[in-house]
């Protein structure tokens, strides 16, 4: 990640909707980044998975990008990435606890995936590259826009593996089974793998006609 | 020095103030999450009984239902879930539980009316491999043992969940290939339930 991640700090200084955009499309932290790959296969089967495992991210980037931007006066450079750690837990574990209580089907069919936005990179790197130079509004633009950037992702790759794998968008019949035979590989692993490659190659294709080649 | 003591204040306090939150969220949503363990397993109990259920039923409805439909009998030894519908005996569940190779088990033994034909089994608690002992909770396990006999052919209470079952013997199962010890283990616990049952209701199994 170190050309993407140079390339944002080059806009540490910009303003928030540069930010936004960059979290979105130019710096986005799946299709260009390549980070938080394993959530965004294992999830995305159904469309509100993918929606509910990105307002989870979103939620806690967000919160975690606040509280070190707001911290990094007075965070000791030598734990740092250990304070880190223990704010992004927190607000991770508080995310699953609300699940478990309040949305028990999600929270069984996201299995361990929400505790292990613990140690999704995304989340990690916004804190390290992001908010640790950035004023706290800023940071939270950042980690809205990260988070946004992951969720749609998510969510393109839960239309398709929705789609073409059960027939269904957010559970409504679209193809019928009259006519239409689910195709049981876009609901396993390797279908995952496949439609992420085709969303990569698309967001690529769409730099690369528009002639900013972002090195992926 | 100075530093060391800001990097230990720092360290402490933020410690303490993570920790208050997560204890403060850990105490407010522990009813709501016991709740929701406890729909999950009147949901097993509900299924095993073969009790018509929607499938998409939220937790609250899962509760009434087994509140409106199963009669608890405690016996000192054993709990019985008793399916009744028009004051006739439709079918009984056992609970069960036991080690696995990785955790507890825990799960429902059903039973029809005779008490020695088995309903179903369910597990509704279980950390065994995934792939492995952990396909004790697929419909392929599941359902070999529903309508099989906690009795072998000369009365003799136990099953058997063996690499080749005779298809013959009304109490064998076939085991899981690669997964002996959860297999094992499994039957175990099913034997040691199925000997309190006929203890408790020498009655009604011989």
């Amino acid at each position: 990640m170190s050309d993407s991640s140079m390339n944002a700090c080059g806009l540490c200084q910009g303003e928030g909707l540069s930010t936004l955009k960059d979290g979105l499309w130019h710096n986005n932290p799946i299709s260009i980044q390549i980070l938080g790959i394993c959530s965004a296969l294992a999830v995305t089967t159904r469309v509100i998975n993918s929606l509910v495992m990105g307002a989870a991210l979103m939620f806690v980037i967000v919160m975690a990008n606040l509280s070190v931007s707001v911290l990094r006066g007075i965070t000791p450079r030598r734990i740092r990435m250990i304070a880190e750690v223990a704010i992004i837990a927190t607000f991770v574990i508080l995310v699953d606890q609300f699940l478990r209580a309040f949305w028990w089907e999600m929270s069984l069919a996201l299995g361990p995936y929400v505790g292990l936005i613990i140690t999704n990179c995304i989340v990690m790197g916004r804190a390290e590259a992001f908010a640790l130079q950035n004023p706290p509004v800023l940071s939270m633009v950042d980690g809205l826009a990260n988070g946004l950037g992951y969720g749609a992702i998510l969510v393109i790759i839960g239309i398709i593996r929705e789609l073409f794998g059960a027939g269904t968008l957010l559970g409504v019949t679209v193809l019928s089974p009259e006519w239409y035979t689910p195709n049981q590989l876009m609901i396993l692993a390797p279908g995952a793998f496949v439609a992420l490659g085709f969303v990569i190659a698309v967001f690529n294709a769409i730099n690369q006609f528009r002639g900013e080649d972002n090195g992926s | 020095m100075k530093e060391t003591a800001h990097t230990l204040l720092y360290a402490g306090v933020l410690g303490v103030v993570c920790a208050t939150l997560l204890t403060a969220a850990g105490r407010f949503t522990a009813p709501y999450r016991e709740a929701n363990a406890r729909a999950d397993e009147v949901r097993h109990v509900l299924r095993v009984l073969r009790v018509p259920v929607e499938p998409e039923a939220p937790a609250h409805e899962l509760l009434d239902l087994f509140e409106e439909r199963i009669r608890i009998e405690e016996h000192p030894d054993l709990t019985l879930y008793l399916y009744e519908e028009n004051d006739q005996l439709q079918a009984v569940a056992v609970p069960f539980d036991g080690r696995g190779v990785w955790g507890p088990i825990k799960g429902f033994l059903a039973l029809e009316p005779d008490m020695r034909t088995i309903r179903g089994v369910t597990f509704h608690e279980q950390q065994e491999t995934p792939g492995l002992g952990g396909e004790i909770v697929s419909a392929a396990f599941r359902e070999q043992f529903e309508g099989q006999q906690v009795v072998d052919a000369e009365g003799r209470p136990g099953i058997r969940i063996v690499p080749e079952s005779d298809p013959e013997a009304l109490n064998e199962m076939d085991a899981i290939t690669g997964a002996t010890m959860t297999s094992d283990r499994v039957e175990d616990m099913l034997n040691a339930t199925i000997e309190r049952i006929v203890e408790e209701r020498q009655d009604y199994v011989r």
